[in-house]
Order: C-alpha cells, then structure tokens, then sequence
C-alpha cells in the first residue's frame, strides 16, 4: 500500500519526564478521513503537532511521518515549511484567538498563495473571496475586508478553513475545530467539512474529544489512550461494536439524547488516566478497566485484529461482553412530583449597560459646534424569565452561549441584582432581603461554576476552602471542623486525605467534586450548577453527573442546572427550561421536549445534536427581536406581520410542556383569541 | 474612530483647564509677592499697595487667574520679573532647542528600544535576551544624570572628543552643532531604553506564543514574515502608549540633563525661575511642559487607536 498520502509509522513523542504519543502508526489514503479520538492529555494533539512540527524545543521525536512520499521529520526546515500551507491545511481549537487581530480577514486567506502559489495579492485576494464564498459566506466581499474582532466564531472558522484550503492541500489537519463553537454552528461548520471534503479531495486527520463528532465525518477512527492507539477500526466497526474496554467505557459514558428516570445513571470510567503511563508494565487502562485480571499486567499489549480492519490493544478483546451498566441504586423512584415552589422568579429582567461613563458621551457635530449627549447602550441580557423549581426538583437550563443562562443562574442566587422582576426562595423575595435574612438564603442557596480551574483559590488547601463556609456560618465548632470536612469529602467520594492538598495536585474532575462540596458545606437546599461538566472529559463528566444525581436524591436538593448540552441536562432533569436571546422559549419535561419538541429553536439544537436536518443560519444582529419574536431572524416559519411586532408568551401545551410561539397550532388553541386577532386577514 | 479622537481632545482639553489652575493656585501660595519682587529694596507699605493695584494683585483670586488665563490664550505671558523682557519669546527659544533634545533622544529610543526588545522577545531566554535585559537595567537603575557625568568624563574630559556643555551654532556647521547634541540625546536615551525594551520583549513574547502565530507557522510562513508582517503589530499596541508616557518621562529627565550639560533648553529656564521665584516665567514654563505632556499623551491615544483595529473599526460584519 504505497499509495497512502500519510504513512506514520513508529511515531514516538517525547517530553522531559513524559511520554506524548508512544509507537503511533497509522496510514491516510487520498481523500480519506481518519478521526482520532482521546481525553485530554492523551496525546492526540502531539500527533498533529509532529506533523506540523509545532511542538516546541523540548519535545523529541522519533519514527517516520511519510507525506506524498517524503519523510516530513527529515525535511529541512525551509522544506518543510514549502509543505506547510502548500500541502498541508491545518485548522484549529480556538477560532477565537487563532485570527491575526491587526489584519484585515481576507489578507489573512490570501498570504499563503502569495506566499506559496507566487500568487499577485489582487488576485489572491480575488480567490480568498471565492474561497470565502465557498464556505457559505454570503457577503463575502464585506468579510474579507473585515478585522477579525467583527465576525462570530462560526465565521471566524470559516475563514480559517478557508485560508487552510486556500492552496488546495491534499491534507487537512483539524484539531478540536468545532469545541469551542455551539451546536447548531458545529453542525453547520461539520456539513461544511463534509462537503468540501467531496468537492476538493481533500484528506481529513480530524482530531476531537468526541465520538459523535467523528462519527458524523469520519471513515475511520483510532482511539487514542495513555499515548497509545487503543483501538483503530472503520467507524461504524469501532462505535458500533467496539472491542477495546476503553472504547466501550467512553461510548457507554457518553449521555444519549433521551430522557432518563430519575434512578438512571450514566456507566462513568472509573479513576484517572495515568498521566506517565508505563505500558511496558501492562496494559495502561487495566486499572481503570471492569474486565481487568492478573493477566492484563503481565506486560506490554499490542494491537490484535478482531476483524478485518478492526484491531484493539487488548489481548481479550474479543471475548469481552458490553461495559456493564451501573446499577440503578434502590428502587426506581419513578417521575418526580412538584410540591410547592422553592424558587420562583416573577417576570425577571436584567439589563447590563455596554457603553457609559466617559464613553456614553458620543459627540454630534450637529449645528457646526460638537454636542455631547449621554446615550449609554442598554443590553437585556435576561428579558421577563418566570420560572419556578421545586424543593428536589431538576430544572435544566438550555442555550447557547451568550443566551443569558448563566446570568439568570446569578440572579436567582443574588449574586448579580436584577434590573426588574423578583426572585422568591421560600416565599421570601431575595431583594429585599439584608443582613442576617440574606445571611441565611446565601446558606441555602449555593453554586458550582464551570471553570474547575479558577473556582477554586490555588493558595487554599482542599480543606481550607471546605472550612471557608463551614466558619462563614458558624456550622461547626473549631474541634469538629476537621471532621466535617472529611464527611464533605466522603460524600463526594474523595478520600479523607485529600484534606491536605492544593488544586494544582488535583485533576479537573477533582477539582470540580471540591467545588460541589464547597457548595454543599452550609447544606444548602438549592444548588446553581452553572455548566458543571462543560469543561470535563467525558468519562469524568458521566462521574460527576452522577454524583450531582446522588447528592439530589440523598438531600433532597433542587438544582437549576445550566448546560450548553441537550443530552446531558435531559439525562438529570425533571424539567427543562430552553432559553434564547434572554426569554425563555419552550419549558417541559426531558422525555415531551426530546419527543415532541414545539419551538423552532428547540427543534434546532435538537437537529443540531442529531445532526439530522438543516438548521436555520444564525445572524448576529442583536437588534432584531426587540419588538417581537427575538427567534425570528432565524426562524424557519417566521411570519412577519406578528413574529416581528409581537413578543410571544409562554402557553400551556400539556401541564408541564409550554411554548412562547406564535405559530404554535395547540398553543395558540389554547390561547386562539389572543393570537388570531393578531394576525391580519 | 473620529469620535474616539474628539473624546480624547476633550479629556486632554479638560486636564489643561485643571493644570492651568493648580499651577495659578501653587504659584499663589509661594510666599514671595510678585509686587515685593519688582520693588526690591523700594519697597514700603505705601509703594507696595500701589503697584499691587496696578497690577491687579488686589483684584479677587478668580477674577485674577481669569485675567491670567485670558492673557495666557491670547499669547501673552506676562513680564519676567528677574530678566525684564517679555516671557513668550524667551519661553520659545528654549522650548525649541528641548525640542530638539527630546525629539532626538525619542527617535532613538523608539527604534532603538523597539528593535532590542523585539530582539529579547524572539530569542527568549538565549544570550541576546539577557544582554538586553543586563544593558537595559544598567541604563535605568541609577539617576539620569549619573550616565551625563560619566559619559562628559569618558569623552570630554580624557578623550577630548566632544564637548561637555553649552549649545553649538549652527553657523559653524551642522558637525559642530550635532557634536553638542550627542552626549545629552544618549543620557536621555539610556534611561528610556530599558523601558521600552521590557515592555517590547514580554509583548513579544507574548504575541509569538498566541495561537494566531501558531496557524501563521502552520501556513508554512517563514519565521521572518511571522515575526514581521503578524506579530509585531501587535506587539506594538502597547508599547506605542508607553511610548507616548515616556515622552513625559522625558520631559522630567530634559529638566536635570539641561543642568549637567548647561544646555540652555526650558528644563533649564524652569530651574532658573524656580531659583529665582520668577512667578511668571515659572508659571509659562510648567504650563508649557504640561501642555507637551498632554499632547504627546493624546498622540499616543490617537496612534493607540490607528494600531488597534477594535478602535478604529467599530462594529460586527455579519
């Protein structure tokens, strides 16, 4: 098989200390594309950077990367970089810092030809607006004369492939390129892959973190552990049937878009992955692994065939049975039932001012003389949001980012005050409350945030932040302090002796089981959990999930859980709120919502998580929605003579299912005065 | 963009308007009398009183600094007290032979300075970076005129190859009036330098690990064009405003330089009338400097706002 385009072949990365990538081999044929999937730090990344020769002075690297038939590590500097751009695309995390902010977008495509084709800049220019035509750009004139800080990060990705194709490579190397963006945007950058992938030949490497993703573009998968290939296989082989334990530990951890019962539990992975892993002393995920026997660390493991095209790194990889699913613990404890509310936000607002002090003074040069007038910029980040959560009660909070979900989750704590409206917590408004009133809801009402990394002070012990609130509430006297703490950490499943240790000494899913215990010190009886495992892998995330799904059921605890992620709010829901621009668009119960979904944008993300149907473009023109729908710009059945002058309610489908849409048959039936009189005839 | 340089204008125009009072306010409370000085030994009660009318000393306090400042806009800056003459033309003269001086030592710096710490920030951590750094501290750890005395002793006094102090003539020929020149501009410059440099180095470094020049090396763009044509400019934003308040800085430094050097530059004209307690040179002289130092502050926002693109192209494209 000489034909390959990229042959690597004993490709072996290291750093002081550790092991990146460890006796890597793989080959890529034309117009093929091979996805490789691994946790952070299983060294996917380094994979792409040997190639693109990206790694720094301190890494070593050895074996053969074979591209067209040259061995990319022995090419000169000034040769490889000839391959670099001309040969080989390359296309990013981080759409968001990976554009030269002094450089007009279009420069930007139009270097590499220059650089490369000896391309004329006018006429590089010309192509890069073809080319940014080609990525679905519609005024792509406009964009290409624009500075990066003007586009949205769908666009910023676009011109970034674009400028990656734009000396039309035979390979294109893709690192994480759709994490940082929202869903419905990774569906539409993901179908722009696919689609360029037929027209220009081109060959994907396509490194992710997530399965589904690689699924949706790839041929075939290699599944990257401890620095090793665990598995490699055609993709519908490798997720369909897989056969590394591994493999089938991160496909069974993986939330599925269907509502669970409140038993349920998602299966998680156990422990950690090593961070120098040894595999010369057996295999490196027999630690973690349910199957594992004395056997399995006996010594190295290579990669057997289990199939034609199919090979795994486990030496019982063929007789092993599914990942088995966690018991559901107790009995299940069937739908839930709202009693009275807990939580109750009445109509609430918050407004941020973008633009004031010196810079709300915008001069006019009316009438020969400058005029100043103050016009400070009001934002809604929050706009008229009713929402009500039980004691024990579930509700997820869905959107994209910038939709101002994780605002409300501030408000409703009175971590920020609201502009208008009010929050009740056990009947009680929160904005009225002070001294020790506020004292006692701040008990009640807690957070864990997103960020495991910031959340918590790096000059803190584990158990000096679990002591931090048990002191700011007089909870426990100074002798049973310590003991507390380490019930703290038992009910987060952590031992006792993680008491003495920093933040920096703990993995993301430590660190985020710490801020959860952090919270639950004053035993609150209300949690905001703001994207609590946004920033996690996914076998930590399904742990992590699962903890928050026991602590409920042990303490009876409400949470208003905030996620980007459709499959993971249905799995620990009772209700899910969708949110849009500010207003709540569609509430109801995970199983009615992934159903029967009623509101555009529901039916939206949830395609988008699908990836089943074309979704709507989204448009940034914020202004839009003001008076009406704030949907309609994007709305698929939007109806201007209503959606855009009138701003929809919430209406009763079902008792727990309600739908701000106009056009919505059973709502408005529900509601048919109102609606139709709205319409003209 | 062009509402962006009239809210700087207004805020410099507001500073000057504040300065302008407190430097009026400060030379008030000095506790030499203007009317006491003209007289000298003349002075009694009876002559005091009358010379104080005349000059409107009885006025009250606003209505005095209200005549000064109108006649400060209009051009006139008064009478020194210890010179006689006039203020504006003498005010000037000095004022533009520190130009000279400053303008020198910023082209310098600003070349000089930049070129260093791009030069630090490429090679990070290797032998050019830690000459820089150690050139750069020597420059700014002792007091400006401490560099003066030794370069006057190296090259005037054992070399004879410069002169030490004064101002050369241009009719003597622009060698005679450069080589007078020389010796102040690299004082000044040396303690600037390692500011710049600094700044420079860490932005530099900090725009060569970002991910932008990542995807630049990934395009197969030669390191050159990378640090050139993608980092640089934006290594440049912050250190373009740092230029700007060095020029300040500057202006501090011109004051002690002139006196080393008896160059006779308006550093040296403000110590002279301090001395002196000539209030209405002082007065011109530190509202002048003020009034430097605010514009060049102002430029700096202004080129802050050209090099930045965020500035000078507002809205979303979509």
């Amino acid at each position: 098989m000489n034909d390959a385009l990229l042959e690597i072949r004993n490709l072996t990365v290291r750093y002081p200390g550790t092991t990146a990538v460890r006796d890597v081999a793989f080959q890529l044929q034309p117009g093929e594309a091979l996805g490789i999937v691994g946790e952070s730090g299983s060294g996917k990344s380094s994979i792409a950077g040997a190639i693109l020769k990206s790694l720094g002075a301190s890494a070593r690297i050895a074996g053969e990367i074979a591209f067209e038939g040259r061995d990319l590590l022995r090419l000169s500097r000034a040769d490889h970089r000839a391959v670099l751009g001309r040969r080989i695309g390359a296309v990013f995390q981080d759409p968001f810092t990976a554009l030269n902010p002094a450089r007009r977008v279009g420069g930007q495509i139009a270097e590499p030809m220059v650089r490369h084709l000896g391309a004329e800049p006018a006429h590089a220019m010309q192509r890069a607006i073809v080319l940014l035509r080609d990525m679905g750009i519609h005024r792509a004139e406009e964009v290409a004369h624009a500075f990066p800080h003007q586009l949205s990060g769908g666009m910023k990705q676009r011109t970034l492939i674009a400028a990656a194709l734009a000396c039309e490579p035979s390979l294109l190397i893709l690192d994480e390129p759709t994490t940082a963006l929202d869903v419905t945007v990774e569906a539409q950058i993901l179908r722009l892959l696919a689609r360029l992938r037929q027209q220009k030949r081109v060959s994907l490497l396509f490194i992710s973190h997530n399965l589904g993703v690689v699924r949706r573009l790839c041929d075939s998968v290699a599944v990257m552990y401890a620095s090793q290939f665990v598995e490699l296989g055609r993709v519908g082989d490798v997720l369909e049937q897989p056969a590394h334990p591994y493999s089938k530990g991160l496909l069974a951890s993986r939330p599925s878009l269907r509502a669970a019962s409140r038993g349920s539990r998602l299966s998680a992975i156990q422990g950690q992955m090593p961070s120098a892993p040894r595999p010369e002393a057996g295999c490196v995920f027999a630690a973690r692994c349910p199957f594992a026997e004395p056997r399995c660390t006996g010594g190295e493991q290579s990669l057997i065939l289990t199939a034609p095209g199919h090979a795994a790194r486990c030496w019982k990889a063929k007789t092993l049975g599914d990942w088995p699913r966690l018991a559901v613990e107790g009995t299940d404890l069937g739908e839930f039932r709202p009693g009275n509310a807990l939580v109750n936000t009445n109509r609430l607002r918050k407004s941020f001012t973008m633009r004031r002090g010196m810079a709300a003074w915008r001069p006019s040069l009316a009438n020969r003389w400058p005029r100043f007038r103050y016009q400070p910029t009001q934002v809604a980040a929050v706009d008229g949001v009713s929402l009500t959560i039980s004691p024990g009660e579930v509700l997820g909070l869905v959107g994209e980012s910038g939709c101002g979900k994780s605002t409300l989750g501030r408000l409703a704590l009175r971590l920020l005050n609201c502009t208008d409206g009010s929050v009740e917590f056990d009947g009680a408004d929160v904005g009225r409350l002070s001294g020790t009133d506020l004292s006692a809801f701040r008990k009640q009402a807690q957070i864990v945030f997103q960020n495991v990394g910031s959340s918590l002070n790096p000059r803190l012990s584990v158990g000096e932040a679990l002591e931090r609130p048990l002191v700011l509430f007089g909870l426990a006297k100074p002798r049973e302090r310590r003991q507390r703490v380490e019930e703290l950490l038992e009910m987060v499943r952590l031992p006792a002796s993680y008491r003495l240790r920093y933040p920096h000494q703990l993995s993301g899913g430590e660190r985020q089981r710490v801020a959860i215990a952090r919270a639950l010190a004053s035993e609150p009886r209300f949690v905001v959990c703001d994207e609590p495992v946004s920033a996690l892998d996914v076998s930590v995330q399904a742990a992590i999930v699962n903890l928050l799904a026991d602590l409920r059921d042990r303490f009876g605890l409400a949470y208003l859980f905030i996620s980007h992620d459709l499959a993971v709010v249905a799995q620990i829901s009772d209700r899910v709120a969708v949110m849009y621009r500010g207003r709540i668009c569609e509430t109801g119960t995970p199983a009615e919502l992934l159903a029967a979904p009623r509101h555009p944008y529901t039916r939206l993300l949830l395609a988008a998580a699908a990836d089943e149907s074309p979704t709507a473009e989204p448009s940034a023109d914020i202004g839009a929605g003001a008076t009406g729908c704030t949907f309609a710009s994007r709305c698929p059945r939007r109806l201007p003579s209503i959606c855009d002058t009138t701003v929809p309610t919430l209406r009763p489908v079902t008792s727990a299912h309600a739908v701000a849409c106009h056009l919505d048959p059973i709502a408005k039936q529900q509601c048919g005065t109102i609606a139709t009189a709205s319409i003209p005839p | 963009m062009a509402s962006y340089a009239l809210r700087r204008l207004g805020t410099v125009l507001v500073i000057l308007a504040v300065m302008s009072l407190l430097v009026f306010l400060a030379t008030h409370a000095l506790p030499a009398s203007t009317a006491a000085m003209i007289l000298g030994q003349y002075s009694t009660p009876e002559t005091l009183a009358a010379l104080e009318h005349k000059l409107g000393l009885d006025l009250p306090l606003w209505l005095q600094y209200w005549n000064w400042l109108r006649a400060m806009l209009h051009g006139d800056m008064g009478q020194s007290l210890v010179m006689e003459r006039p203020v504006a033309p003498m005010l000037w003269d000095a004022f533009g032979r520190s130009a000279i001086l400053a303008l020198c030592a910023m082209a310098i710096v600003a070349t000089v300075g930049v070129a260093m710490g791009v030069v630090a920030g490429v090679w990070r951590g290797r032998w050019p970076d830690h000459a820089v750094s150690i050139f750069a501290y020597l420059g700014i750890a002792v007091p400006e005129f401490y560099w003066g005395l030794v370069l006057i002793l190296v090259f005037c006094s054992t070399f004879h190859l410069l002169p030490s102090s004064g101002i050369g003539n241009l009719s003597d020929g622009v060698g005679s009036y450069v080589s007078y020149l020389i010796l102040p501009v690299i004082t000044l410059t040396l303690t600037l330098l390692a500011h710049v440099s600094r700044l420079t180095r860490s932005s530099m470094a900090e725009q060569l690990d970002s991910m932008y020049v990542k995807v630049a090396r990934a395009r197969g763009l030669p390191e050159h064009v990378v640090i050139v044509r993608h980092a640089l400019p934006n290594a440049m934003v912050p250190t373009i405003t740092v230029l700007a308040q060095d020029f300040g800085f500057l202006i501090g430094g011109i004051v002690a330089i002139e006196t080393v050097f008896a160059y006779p530059g308006l550093g040296r004209l403000l110590i002279f009338a301090l001395q002196r307690q000539d209030l209405p040179l002082m007065q011109a002289a530190i509202l002048t400097l003020t009034a430097v130092f605010c514009l060049a502050n102002l430029g700096a926002d202004l080129l802050y706002g050209i090099a930045n693109p965020r500035i000078r192209h507002g809205g979303a494209v979509e």
